[in-house]
């Protein structure tokens, strides 16, 4: 899983650090301190929505930190004769830049980028998570949303970053409003009626006319109508969910791993969860990563640090990590909903200045 | 009715394989006697690959006679000179260095410090376990020794500053940014050693004494070739990472490195409480006014 090379004593400088009673990173950081992160929203003007994050890149350099760009594209897919599916879908493909791993093959690089994409697009792409307004027509068409993202540099916890830029392109996606469309025949009932009205007759107006006794969808069709905006964003937006790394070293863990850190860890367990609104916090999805694993010596020195008195050593170092990235997730879940509404003010006032 | 048949016998023809072997033809006696002299010597051997008969032949570098036959043992092209069959190595006794640079650097064998003192020769097991000195991902500090006509640089870390790497951490910052000093090893008085390599890679480790040094006559092997940390007290180490974090700081402001500099941000940077805080980016340009204002 290591993507930098790393020499043996640097390997054990960084694990012996975080050991230490005081644990202290290659920076200065505490074990659950994150890197500085920078977000942008709309920043590809012909996708539907997108944004750029970047973690860990200090303010002055042109480089550094993990960039990821993400960008949502809408595509109108057929559901009789292509490959839709009723009420619409979502493909998520994570792509990387031959320069952010410059000393990885071509064949290394894409298995990289299948197992990012297979993280990503199932997580994302689950029915929880559906938005309900990417159907068009019922039975006819819906909308492919597809989302891209493209790793620009990796330094280190690639897989929080890629779902931060994921929930911030899609926060930021419009979905355009469509009108279905009928094309009806000219028939004796609108014989007297003008031409250009015969040709776009909507969907509630055609139901009027009693004769369609078939009882198919009628519409055919839909248009674009004048919006005041590109569109309405995706329903149910503020569930999209924040991905938290627990990068673990026994007894320990820690969080926003730079890629060496990443290299002298061996085990790494990504926790997503959503945060509806309404209701209560869920996770979304769960993978152990990594070569390493979890003796039940370690767990139970786990959980003499943590919490005890759970019936299963297990239930309680998974109850103790989900507690856990729960929390972390939470603040960086409010962190950055806090930004995307400050991103969505600052476009929106750029926009109204644009329009003066 | 079922009937079984078996499969057809597999067919040794190489030619329609692909993929990553080497073309082996199917007599090799023949293929020696033959055509030995051009198209086999771009042909590769593989450690224990039969080569031919000892009986006309003669064994040289490189192979062993095994059961009346003269067998490579090593990797390498087949040279022949009237009856005589050598292997020529195809990776020779050097490592491969990232330098930082376009091309990667070479350190020969014959280039670094070996165990058993200074003027011993080379042997073939010193070939055999190279790994025992450098292995991949080591990190080492060494020398410049000549250029080579492709202008890929050889190294040399025959002398005892120079080695492998340990205790401490690496800092990667433009190479412009290194100014030439007196001496590229400094230390630092909070108990850090500095590397400032010409090439932009800096190392900062734990201070270690002069006379603690592996010493030249009582040539430690185990020492110098040593992967394993010593103890560090928390106060280096947050020392080494303040400093780290210094020379980041000022990498990204773009302003040279020298001792001077790196001492007076270090004093400043003490004064100013937790490490993590230098990177941020009101006390990074509070650091740099400070080190760059003329006093």
């Amino acid at each position: 899983m290591a993507t930098v090379p790393i020499s043996k004593s640097e390997k054990s400088y960084i694990q012996s650090s975080l050991l230490l009673a005081a644990p202290l990173r290659a920076d200065g950081r505490a074990l659950h301190d994150y890197r500085t992160v920078s977000l942008e929203t709309g920043v590809a003007p012909l996708s539907n929505g997108s944004a750029k994050v970047n973690i860990g890149k200090s303010p002055e350099e042109g480089g550094g930190g993990t960039e990821i760009l993400a960008a949502t594209k809408l595509e109108v897919e057929s559901i009789e004769s292509g490959a839709g599916v009723e009420g619409g879908r979502i493909a998520c493909t994570v792509t990387c830049s031959p320069a952010a791993y410059p000393h990885l093959s071509p064949n290394a690089l894409d298995d990289l980028q299948y197992d990012y994409t297979t993280v990503l697009h199932q997580t994302l792409s689950h029915q929880s998570l559906h938005p309900s307004n990417l159907g068009i027509l019922p039975k006819k068409k819906a909308w492919l949303l597809n989302l891209d993202l493209v790793i620009l540099s990796d330094s280190g916890n690639t897989y929080d970053a890629l779902f931060m830029a994921a929930r911030a392109a899609l926060w930021d996606t419009k979905v355009p409003v469509t009108k279905p469309v009928q094309y009806a025949a000219r028939n004796s009932s609108s014989t007297s009626r003008l031409p250009s009205d015969a040709m776009d007759v909507s969907q509630d107006e055609a139901q009027q006319s009693g004769f369609d006794t078939r009882r198919i969808p009628s519409a055919t069709d839909f248009e674009l109508p004048d919006y005041w905006d590109e569109g309405e964003v995706l329903a149910g937006r503020d569930k999209w969910p924040v991905c938290i790394t627990l990068n673990i070293h026994p007894p320990t863990y820690f969080l926003d791993a730079t890629s060496m850190e990443e290299a002298a860890v061996s085990l790494r367990l990504l926790l997503s969860f959503s945060f509806p609104s309404k209701g209560h916090a869920t996770m979304q999805s769960m993978r152990l990563l990594g070569p390493g694993e979890l003796q039940l010596a370690q767990i139970q020195q786990f959980i003499s640090v943590c919490i005890s008195r759970y019936p299963s050593a297990f239930l309680v170092l998974s109850h103790h990590c989900f507690q856990e990235g729960e929390k972390y997730a939470q603040r960086l879940h409010s962190a950055l909903e806090s930004k995307l509404r400050d991103e969505e003010v600052r476009r929106n006032q750029r926009l109204r200045f644009a329009l003066r | 009715m079922i009937t079984f048949t078996s499969f057809p016998p597999p067919s040794f023809d190489n030619s329609d394989v692909s993929g990553g072997h080497y073309r082996q033809d199917e007599d090799m006696d023949m293929d020696l006697e033959n055509d030995f002299g051009e198209g086999a010597s771009k042909r590769l051997t593989y450690p224990g690959e039969t080569l031919t008969s000892s009986q006309a032949f003669m064994r040289g570098h490189g192979t062993f006679v095994h059961d009346e036959d003269v067998v490579a043992s090593v990797a390498g092209t087949i040279e022949r000179v009237n009856k005589l069959i050598t292997v020529r190595p195809v990776q020779p006794r050097r490592w491969k260095v990232d330098a930082n640079s376009r091309q990667d650097a070479i350190l020969m064998l014959s280039s670094v410090n070996l165990p058993g003192g200074v003027q011993r020769r080379k042997l073939e097991s010193d070939e055999l376990q190279m790994r025992t000195f450098f292995e991949e991902g080591d990190l080492l500090v060494a020398e410049v020794q000549a250029f080579f006509a492709d202008g890929a640089m050889s190294l040399h870390t025959r002398s005892l500053k120079y080695g492998k790497l340990r205790n401490g951490q690496l800092v990667s910052v433009p190479p412009v940014l290194i100014r030439r000093l007196k001496s590229h090893f400094l230390t630092l008085p909070c108990g850090v050693d500095l590397i400032l390599g010409l090439n932009g890679y800096i190392w900062v480790s734990k201070h270690v004494k002069e006379n603690e040094q592996e010493g030249e006559e009582g040539f430690d092997a185990e020492a110098v070739y040593s992967n394993r940390n010593d103890n560090i007290d928390e106060a280096t180490r947050s020392a080494i990472s303040r400093v780290s974090n210094i020379i980041q700081v000022l990498a990204a402001h773009f302003i040279a490195l020298t001792d001077a500099i790196l001492l007076e941000a270090y004093e400043w940077a003490l004064e100013q409480g937790t490490i993590k805080d230098l990177l941020q980016q009101d006390v990074g340009e509070a650091l740099v006014a400070a080190v760059t204002t003329p006093r």
